[in-house]
Protein backbone atom coordinates (compact mmCIF):
# COMPACT_ATOMS: atom_id res chain seq x y z
CA UNK A 1 0.00 0.00 0.00
CA UNK A 2 1.44 3.33 -1.04
CA UNK A 3 2.40 5.44 1.94
CA UNK A 4 1.09 8.69 0.44
CA UNK A 5 -2.48 7.52 0.78
CA UNK A 6 -4.68 9.13 3.41
CA UNK A 7 -5.30 7.00 6.47
CA UNK A 8 -9.05 6.80 7.04
CA UNK A 9 -10.47 5.65 10.36
CA UNK A 10 -14.15 4.76 10.19
CA UNK A 11 -16.69 5.01 13.02
CA UNK A 12 -19.90 2.92 12.72
CA UNK A 13 -22.63 1.64 15.05
CA UNK A 14 -23.35 -1.93 16.14
CA UNK A 15 -25.85 -2.49 13.33
CA UNK A 16 -23.44 -1.68 10.52
CA UNK A 17 -20.70 -3.36 12.54
CA UNK A 18 -22.59 -6.61 11.97
CA UNK A 19 -23.24 -7.14 15.69
CA UNK A 20 -26.99 -6.74 15.60
CA UNK A 21 -29.93 -4.38 15.86
CA UNK A 22 -31.58 -2.65 18.79
CA UNK A 23 -31.07 -5.65 21.11
CA UNK A 24 -27.29 -5.30 20.74
CA UNK A 25 -27.18 -1.50 20.98
CA UNK A 26 -25.66 -1.58 24.47
CA UNK A 27 -22.33 -2.99 23.28
CA UNK A 28 -19.30 -0.91 24.23
CA UNK A 29 -16.73 0.34 21.73
CA UNK A 30 -14.16 -1.90 20.08
CA UNK A 31 -11.71 -1.47 17.22
CA UNK A 32 -10.79 -3.63 14.27
CA UNK A 33 -8.04 -3.19 11.74
CA UNK A 34 -9.21 -2.54 8.19
CA UNK A 35 -12.81 -2.30 7.04
CA UNK A 36 -16.07 -3.49 8.56
CA UNK A 37 -19.45 -3.35 6.77
CA UNK A 38 -19.91 -0.10 4.85
CA UNK A 39 -16.18 0.52 5.16
CA UNK A 40 -15.79 -1.94 2.30
CA UNK A 41 -17.77 0.32 0.00
CA UNK A 42 -15.95 3.37 1.35
CA UNK A 43 -12.55 1.77 0.72
CA UNK A 44 -13.51 0.80 -2.83
CA UNK A 45 -14.78 4.30 -3.60
CA UNK A 46 -11.67 6.05 -2.27
CA UNK A 47 -9.01 3.48 -3.18
CA UNK A 48 -7.10 5.90 -5.44
CA UNK A 49 -6.28 8.28 -2.61
CA UNK A 50 -7.03 6.65 0.73
CA UNK A 51 -6.94 3.52 2.78
CA UNK A 52 -9.34 2.51 5.55
CA UNK A 53 -6.81 1.52 8.19
CA UNK A 54 -9.19 0.85 11.02
CA UNK A 55 -12.81 0.77 12.16
CA UNK A 56 -14.25 1.64 15.54
CA UNK A 57 -17.66 0.18 16.37
CA UNK A 58 -19.92 1.20 19.26
CA UNK A 59 -23.53 0.44 20.18
CA UNK A 60 -25.89 3.42 19.87
CA UNK A 61 -27.44 2.92 23.32
CA UNK A 62 -24.05 2.54 24.97
CA UNK A 63 -22.77 5.68 23.29
CA UNK A 64 -25.76 7.88 24.06
CA UNK A 65 -26.23 6.64 27.62
CA UNK A 66 -22.53 7.06 28.51
CA UNK A 67 -21.80 10.06 26.33
CA UNK A 68 -18.60 11.35 27.95
CA UNK A 69 -17.11 7.96 28.71
CA UNK A 70 -17.99 6.52 25.31
CA UNK A 71 -16.66 9.57 23.46
CA UNK A 72 -13.33 9.20 25.27
CA UNK A 73 -13.19 5.46 24.64
CA UNK A 74 -13.98 5.85 20.94
CA UNK A 75 -11.53 8.74 20.56
CA UNK A 76 -8.73 6.70 22.10
CA UNK A 77 -9.34 3.86 19.63
CA UNK A 78 -9.61 6.24 16.68
CA UNK A 79 -6.37 7.96 17.70
CA UNK A 80 -4.51 4.65 17.94
CA UNK A 81 -4.93 4.19 14.18
CA UNK A 82 -3.27 7.60 13.53
CA UNK A 83 -5.90 8.90 11.11
CA UNK A 84 -5.43 11.60 8.49
CA UNK A 85 -9.19 11.75 8.15
CA UNK A 86 -12.08 10.27 10.13
CA UNK A 87 -15.32 9.10 8.58
CA UNK A 88 -18.44 8.58 10.72
CA UNK A 89 -21.57 6.82 9.48
CA UNK A 90 -23.39 7.38 7.19
CA UNK A 91 -26.15 7.47 9.78
CA UNK A 92 -29.08 8.28 7.42
CA UNK A 93 -32.07 9.20 9.61
CA UNK A 94 -31.06 7.09 12.62
CA UNK A 95 -31.19 9.72 15.38
CA UNK A 96 -29.00 8.12 18.00
CA UNK A 97 -26.48 6.93 15.42
CA UNK A 98 -26.36 10.49 14.06
CA UNK A 99 -25.83 11.86 17.56
CA UNK A 100 -22.98 9.42 18.15
CA UNK A 101 -21.44 10.09 14.72
CA UNK A 102 -21.65 13.82 15.46
CA UNK A 103 -20.19 13.55 18.96
CA UNK A 104 -17.27 11.54 17.58
CA UNK A 105 -16.76 14.22 14.91
CA UNK A 106 -16.68 16.91 17.60
CA UNK A 107 -14.17 15.01 19.72
CA UNK A 108 -11.94 14.29 16.71
CA UNK A 109 -12.03 17.93 15.59
CA UNK A 110 -11.20 19.22 19.07
CA UNK A 111 -8.59 16.68 20.07
CA UNK A 112 -7.02 15.28 16.90
CA UNK A 113 -7.51 18.21 14.53
CA UNK A 114 -8.10 16.08 11.45
CA UNK A 115 -11.08 16.55 9.11
CA UNK A 116 -14.22 14.48 9.61
CA UNK A 117 -16.59 13.38 6.87
CA UNK A 118 -20.04 12.03 7.67
CA UNK A 119 -23.36 11.38 5.97
CA UNK A 120 -26.85 12.02 7.33
CA UNK A 121 -30.41 12.74 6.34
CA UNK A 122 -31.00 16.50 6.77
CA UNK A 123 -33.51 15.95 9.59
CA UNK A 124 -31.18 13.74 11.62
CA UNK A 125 -30.69 15.60 14.93
CA UNK A 126 -26.96 14.97 14.55
CA UNK A 127 -26.88 17.50 11.70
CA UNK A 128 -28.32 20.34 13.74
CA UNK A 129 -26.06 19.69 16.71
CA UNK A 130 -22.76 18.74 15.11
CA UNK A 131 -22.68 20.26 11.59
CA UNK A 132 -19.82 22.53 12.66
CA UNK A 133 -17.53 19.59 13.26
CA UNK A 134 -17.85 17.59 10.06
CA UNK A 135 -18.41 17.72 6.34
CA UNK A 136 -21.84 16.09 6.59
CA UNK A 137 -22.98 14.84 3.21
CA UNK A 138 -26.73 14.79 2.65
CA UNK A 139 -28.06 11.22 2.33
CA UNK A 140 -31.43 9.51 1.95
CA UNK A 141 -33.27 8.54 5.10
CA UNK A 142 -32.53 4.80 5.28
CA UNK A 143 -29.72 2.35 4.66
CA UNK A 144 -31.24 1.66 1.25
CA UNK A 145 -29.57 4.94 0.28
CA UNK A 146 -26.09 3.55 0.97
CA UNK A 147 -25.41 3.19 -2.76
CA UNK A 148 -25.69 6.94 -3.27
CA UNK A 149 -24.27 7.99 0.10
CA UNK A 150 -20.84 6.36 -0.21
CA UNK A 151 -19.88 7.93 -3.57
CA UNK A 152 -21.05 11.35 -2.30
CA UNK A 153 -18.86 11.00 0.79
CA UNK A 154 -16.01 9.81 -1.45
CA UNK A 155 -16.23 13.08 -3.43
CA UNK A 156 -15.49 15.04 -0.26
CA UNK A 157 -12.70 12.68 0.81
CA UNK A 158 -11.03 12.88 -2.63
CA UNK A 159 -11.15 16.67 -2.58
CA UNK A 160 -9.59 16.75 0.87
CA UNK A 161 -6.93 14.27 -0.28
CA UNK A 162 -6.12 16.54 -3.23
CA UNK A 163 -5.83 19.54 -0.93
CA UNK A 164 -9.01 21.12 -2.31
CA UNK A 165 -11.91 22.56 -0.33
CA UNK A 166 -15.21 20.70 -0.71
CA UNK A 167 -18.10 23.05 -1.52
CA UNK A 168 -20.82 23.78 1.01
CA UNK A 169 -24.13 23.03 -0.67
CA UNK A 170 -23.23 20.72 -3.53
CA UNK A 171 -20.73 18.59 -1.58
CA UNK A 172 -21.94 18.77 2.02
CA UNK A 173 -24.47 20.50 4.26
CA UNK A 174 -23.20 23.99 5.18
CA UNK A 175 -21.39 24.01 8.50
CA UNK A 176 -22.18 27.59 9.46
CA UNK A 177 -18.49 28.45 9.87
CA UNK A 178 -17.20 31.91 8.94
CA UNK A 179 -13.89 32.41 7.23
CA UNK A 180 -11.93 35.62 6.67
CA UNK A 181 -11.00 36.62 3.15
CA UNK A 182 -9.92 39.78 1.34
CA UNK A 183 -12.61 41.21 -0.92
CA UNK A 184 -11.61 43.44 -3.81
CA UNK A 185 -14.20 46.10 -2.94
CA UNK A 186 -14.90 47.51 0.47
CA UNK A 187 -18.10 46.74 2.38
CA UNK A 188 -19.89 50.05 1.80
CA UNK A 189 -19.51 49.72 -1.96
CA UNK A 190 -20.67 46.13 -1.94
CA UNK A 191 -23.70 47.08 0.15
CA UNK A 192 -24.65 49.86 -2.27
CA UNK A 193 -24.17 47.52 -5.23
CA UNK A 194 -26.46 45.04 -3.55
CA UNK A 195 -29.07 47.74 -2.96
CA UNK A 196 -28.88 48.94 -6.56
CA UNK A 197 -29.35 45.41 -7.83
CA UNK A 198 -32.33 44.98 -5.59
CA UNK A 199 -33.91 48.28 -6.68
CA UNK A 200 -33.40 47.35 -10.31
CA UNK A 201 -35.08 44.02 -9.70
CA UNK A 202 -31.89 42.14 -10.68
CA UNK A 203 -30.89 38.89 -9.08
CA UNK A 204 -29.04 39.48 -5.82
CA UNK A 205 -27.89 37.40 -2.93
CA UNK A 206 -26.80 38.30 0.56
CA UNK A 207 -23.22 37.83 1.69
CA UNK A 208 -24.42 36.68 5.05
CA UNK A 209 -27.50 34.47 5.06
CA UNK A 210 -29.50 34.90 8.22
CA UNK A 211 -29.96 31.73 10.22
CA UNK A 212 -33.50 30.47 10.61
CA UNK A 213 -34.41 30.12 14.26
CA UNK A 214 -37.28 27.97 15.35
CA UNK A 215 -37.92 29.74 18.61
CA UNK A 216 -41.11 29.35 20.53
CA UNK A 217 -42.03 32.23 22.80
CA UNK A 218 -43.01 30.95 26.22
CA UNK A 219 -46.63 31.54 27.02
CA UNK A 220 -47.89 33.68 29.89
CA UNK A 221 -47.44 32.00 33.26
CA UNK A 222 -50.55 30.37 34.71
CA UNK A 223 -52.06 32.73 37.24
CA UNK A 224 -53.90 30.21 39.34
CA UNK A 225 -52.95 26.55 38.98
CA UNK A 226 -55.69 25.52 41.41
CA UNK A 227 -58.26 26.50 38.78
CA UNK A 228 -56.31 25.45 35.68
CA UNK A 229 -57.20 22.58 33.38
CA UNK A 230 -54.00 20.68 32.56
CA UNK A 231 -53.54 18.25 29.67
CA UNK A 232 -50.91 15.67 28.84
CA UNK A 233 -49.35 15.47 25.38
CA UNK A 234 -46.54 13.01 24.77
CA UNK A 235 -44.17 12.03 21.99
CA UNK A 236 -43.16 9.08 24.17
CA UNK A 237 -45.67 6.78 22.50
CA UNK A 238 -47.84 6.02 25.56
CA UNK A 239 -51.03 4.51 24.14
CA UNK A 240 -53.83 2.31 25.48
CA UNK A 241 -52.84 -1.36 25.69
CA UNK A 242 -52.81 -2.87 22.21
CA UNK A 243 -52.03 0.44 20.45
CA UNK A 244 -55.55 0.74 18.95
CA UNK A 245 -54.57 3.33 16.32
CA UNK A 246 -51.49 1.36 15.30
CA UNK A 247 -49.21 4.36 15.79
CA UNK A 248 -45.93 3.45 14.12
CA UNK A 249 -42.86 2.67 16.28
CA UNK A 250 -40.84 4.98 14.07
CA UNK A 251 -41.65 7.85 11.70
CA UNK A 252 -45.18 8.22 13.06
CA UNK A 253 -47.82 9.29 10.55
CA UNK A 254 -50.46 10.06 13.17
CA UNK A 255 -51.23 10.84 16.79
CA UNK A 256 -53.92 9.39 19.05
CA UNK A 257 -56.39 10.97 21.47
CA UNK A 258 -57.37 8.77 24.39
CA UNK A 259 -59.71 9.10 27.32
CA UNK A 260 -58.32 9.61 30.81
CA UNK A 261 -61.79 9.96 32.32
CA UNK A 262 -61.73 6.67 34.23
CA UNK A 263 -58.00 6.40 34.76
CA UNK A 264 -56.07 7.34 37.87
CA UNK A 265 -52.95 5.34 37.24
CA UNK A 266 -51.26 3.67 34.28
CA UNK A 267 -50.44 -0.02 34.58
CA UNK A 268 -49.37 -2.82 32.20
CA UNK A 269 -53.04 -3.78 31.63
CA UNK A 270 -54.25 -0.39 30.45
CA UNK A 271 -51.26 1.10 28.66
CA UNK A 272 -48.01 0.52 26.82
CA UNK A 273 -45.54 2.44 24.71
CA UNK A 274 -45.63 2.29 20.92
CA UNK A 275 -42.23 3.98 20.72
CA UNK A 276 -39.37 2.16 19.01
CA UNK A 277 -35.67 2.81 19.26
CA UNK A 278 -35.39 2.56 23.03
CA UNK A 279 -35.80 -0.12 25.67
CA UNK A 280 -39.57 -0.13 26.26
CA UNK A 281 -39.54 -2.39 29.36
CA UNK A 282 -39.79 0.37 31.97
CA UNK A 283 -42.42 2.31 30.05
CA UNK A 284 -44.51 -0.84 29.57
CA UNK A 285 -44.20 -1.74 33.25
CA UNK A 286 -45.52 1.63 34.33
CA UNK A 287 -46.41 4.25 31.73
CA UNK A 288 -46.58 6.86 34.51
CA UNK A 289 -42.83 7.00 34.03
CA UNK A 290 -43.46 8.72 30.70
CA UNK A 291 -46.83 10.39 31.35
CA UNK A 292 -47.01 10.99 35.12
CA UNK A 293 -50.75 10.48 35.51
CA UNK A 294 -50.61 9.01 39.02
CA UNK A 295 -48.73 11.98 40.45
CA UNK A 296 -50.96 14.43 38.59
CA UNK A 297 -54.12 12.78 39.94
CA UNK A 298 -52.77 13.19 43.48
CA UNK A 299 -52.09 16.87 42.86
CA UNK A 300 -55.59 17.15 41.44
CA UNK A 301 -57.02 15.53 44.59
CA UNK A 302 -54.98 17.81 46.84
CA UNK A 303 -56.30 20.77 44.90
CA UNK A 304 -52.90 21.89 43.63
CA UNK A 305 -54.11 21.45 40.04
CA UNK A 306 -57.66 22.42 39.11
CA UNK A 307 -58.41 19.55 36.77
CA UNK A 308 -56.66 17.02 34.56
CA UNK A 309 -58.04 17.19 31.01
CA UNK A 310 -60.15 14.13 30.14
CA UNK A 311 -57.94 13.10 27.22
CA UNK A 312 -54.30 12.56 26.59
CA UNK A 313 -52.65 12.87 23.20
CA UNK A 314 -49.84 10.61 22.08
CA UNK A 315 -47.52 10.10 19.18
CA UNK A 316 -44.08 8.62 18.65
CA UNK A 317 -41.14 11.00 18.36
CA UNK A 318 -38.71 8.42 17.01
CA UNK A 319 -37.68 9.44 13.47
CA UNK A 320 -40.87 11.47 13.06
CA UNK A 321 -40.39 14.25 10.54
CA UNK A 322 -40.50 17.85 11.69
CA UNK A 323 -43.26 18.50 9.15
CA UNK A 324 -45.46 15.75 10.61
CA UNK A 325 -44.70 16.81 14.18
CA UNK A 326 -45.78 20.34 13.33
CA UNK A 327 -48.99 19.07 11.75
CA UNK A 328 -49.82 16.92 14.81
CA UNK A 329 -49.07 19.83 17.14
CA UNK A 330 -51.41 22.16 15.27
CA UNK A 331 -54.24 19.62 15.34
CA UNK A 332 -53.71 18.81 19.02
CA UNK A 333 -53.51 22.49 19.96
CA UNK A 334 -56.78 23.15 18.14
CA UNK A 335 -58.44 20.32 20.04
CA UNK A 336 -57.07 21.53 23.38
CA UNK A 337 -58.51 24.94 22.68
CA UNK A 338 -61.97 23.48 22.14
CA UNK A 339 -61.81 22.02 25.65
CA UNK A 340 -60.50 25.26 27.21
CA UNK A 341 -57.32 23.63 28.40
CA UNK A 342 -55.09 26.13 30.23
CA UNK A 343 -51.76 24.31 30.29
CA UNK A 344 -50.06 21.32 28.74
CA UNK A 345 -47.43 19.00 30.13
CA UNK A 346 -45.28 17.76 27.24
CA UNK A 347 -43.32 14.59 27.82
CA UNK A 348 -41.00 12.49 25.68
CA UNK A 349 -39.21 9.16 26.18
CA UNK B 1 -32.68 -8.03 4.29
CA UNK B 2 -32.28 -8.82 7.98
CA UNK B 3 -29.05 -10.27 9.29
CA UNK B 4 -30.47 -13.66 10.23
CA UNK B 5 -31.84 -14.26 6.75
CA UNK B 6 -28.55 -13.17 5.20
CA UNK B 7 -26.73 -15.61 7.44
CA UNK B 8 -29.08 -18.48 6.52
CA UNK B 9 -28.74 -17.81 2.80
CA UNK B 10 -24.98 -17.62 3.08
CA UNK B 11 -24.94 -20.98 4.88
CA UNK B 12 -27.21 -22.55 2.29
CA UNK B 13 -25.04 -21.20 -0.54
CA UNK B 14 -21.89 -22.59 1.12
CA UNK B 15 -23.57 -25.96 1.55
CA UNK B 16 -25.33 -26.42 -1.80
CA UNK B 17 -23.44 -24.11 -4.16
CA UNK B 18 -24.67 -21.44 -6.49
CA UNK B 19 -26.08 -23.78 -9.15
CA UNK B 20 -28.35 -25.62 -6.78
CA UNK B 21 -30.01 -22.65 -5.19
CA UNK B 22 -32.48 -19.99 -6.18
CA UNK B 23 -34.06 -17.50 -3.84
CA UNK B 24 -37.80 -16.92 -3.84
CA UNK B 25 -38.83 -13.58 -2.43
CA UNK B 26 -42.12 -12.50 -0.89
CA UNK B 27 -41.43 -8.78 -0.35
CA UNK B 28 -44.49 -6.54 -0.53
CA UNK B 29 -43.05 -3.81 -2.71
CA UNK B 30 -40.54 -3.25 -5.46
CA UNK B 31 -37.72 -1.43 -3.69
CA UNK B 32 -37.48 -3.90 -0.81
CA UNK B 33 -37.67 -6.86 -3.20
CA UNK B 34 -34.96 -5.33 -5.37
CA UNK B 35 -32.72 -4.77 -2.35
CA UNK B 36 -33.20 -8.40 -1.29
CA UNK B 37 -32.44 -9.64 -4.81
CA UNK B 38 -29.30 -7.50 -4.88
CA UNK B 39 -28.25 -8.75 -1.47
CA UNK B 40 -28.19 -12.41 -2.56
CA UNK B 41 -26.49 -11.69 -5.89
CA UNK B 42 -24.13 -8.74 -5.56
CA UNK B 43 -23.91 -8.44 -1.77
CA UNK B 44 -25.78 -6.41 0.86
CA UNK B 45 -26.09 -2.88 -0.60
CA UNK B 46 -26.55 -1.47 2.91
CA UNK B 47 -23.29 -3.12 4.02
CA UNK B 48 -24.81 -4.03 7.36
CA UNK B 49 -25.16 -7.82 7.23
CA UNK B 50 -23.14 -10.98 6.69
CA UNK B 51 -23.50 -10.59 2.91
CA UNK B 52 -21.80 -7.17 2.86
CA UNK B 53 -19.15 -7.45 0.17
CA UNK B 54 -20.06 -11.10 -0.49
CA UNK B 55 -21.15 -11.80 -4.05
CA UNK B 56 -23.08 -15.05 -3.93
CA UNK B 57 -24.38 -14.58 -7.47
CA UNK B 58 -27.69 -16.23 -6.58
CA UNK B 59 -30.69 -15.64 -8.77
CA UNK B 60 -33.72 -14.28 -6.95
CA UNK B 61 -37.30 -14.44 -8.20
CA UNK B 62 -40.40 -13.02 -6.66
CA UNK B 63 -43.19 -15.49 -5.89
CA UNK B 64 -45.51 -13.48 -8.13
CA UNK B 65 -43.30 -13.65 -11.21
CA UNK B 66 -45.11 -15.74 -13.84
CA UNK B 67 -42.33 -18.35 -14.14
CA UNK B 68 -42.39 -19.07 -10.43
CA UNK B 69 -46.15 -18.87 -10.15
CA UNK B 70 -46.44 -21.52 -12.89
CA UNK B 71 -44.40 -23.93 -10.77
CA UNK B 72 -46.70 -23.64 -7.76
CA UNK B 73 -49.78 -25.82 -7.20
CA UNK B 74 -52.61 -23.42 -8.15
CA UNK B 75 -54.63 -24.38 -5.07
CA UNK B 76 -51.72 -23.58 -2.77
CA UNK B 77 -51.00 -20.34 -4.62
CA UNK B 78 -54.64 -19.38 -4.37
CA UNK B 79 -54.65 -19.98 -0.65
CA UNK B 80 -51.28 -18.44 0.23
CA UNK B 81 -50.54 -15.69 -2.27
CA UNK B 82 -53.46 -14.61 -4.42
CA UNK B 83 -55.02 -12.36 -1.80
CA UNK B 84 -51.79 -10.38 -1.51
CA UNK B 85 -51.36 -10.37 -5.26
CA UNK B 86 -54.50 -8.23 -5.51
CA UNK B 87 -53.09 -5.48 -3.29
CA UNK B 88 -49.47 -5.56 -4.43
CA UNK B 89 -48.02 -3.99 -7.55
CA UNK B 90 -46.90 -7.31 -9.03
CA UNK B 91 -45.67 -5.84 -12.31
CA UNK B 92 -43.43 -3.25 -10.65
CA UNK B 93 -42.03 -5.85 -8.26
CA UNK B 94 -41.36 -8.34 -11.07
CA UNK B 95 -39.69 -5.68 -13.22
CA UNK B 96 -37.42 -4.56 -10.37
CA UNK B 97 -36.39 -8.10 -9.37
CA UNK B 98 -35.78 -9.02 -13.01
CA UNK B 99 -33.63 -5.96 -13.61
CA UNK B 100 -31.49 -6.76 -10.57
CA UNK B 101 -31.18 -10.37 -11.73
CA UNK B 102 -30.01 -9.28 -15.17
CA UNK B 103 -27.59 -6.77 -13.70
CA UNK B 104 -25.85 -9.03 -11.21
CA UNK B 105 -26.22 -12.67 -12.29
CA UNK B 106 -25.21 -14.51 -15.40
Amino acid sequence: MASNKLRIVHYINQFFGGIGGEDKADIGPFAKEGTVGPGMALAAATAECAEVVGTVVCGDSYFNENLEKATAEVLERVKAFQPDIVVTGPAFNAGRYGMAAGAVAKAVTEHLGVPVVSGMYPENPGVELYRKYAFIVETGNSAAAMRAAVPAMAVVIKKLAAGKQPLPGPDYMPRGLRKNFFASERGAKRAVNLLVKRLRGDHFSTEYPMPVFDRVEPNQAIKDLTRAKVAFVTSGGIVPKGNPDRIEASSASKFGKYSLADLTDFNPDNSQTAHGGYDPVYANQDADRVVPLDAARELEKEGVIGKIHDYWYATVGNGTSVANARKFAAAIAEDLRQYDVDAVVLTST
Amino acid sequence: MDMENQRRIKEAADKYGQDELIIVLGGAEAEASGLAAETVSNGDPTFAGPLAGVQLGLKAYHIMEPDVKAEVDPAVYEEQVSLMEMVMDADAIAAEVKSIREQFTS
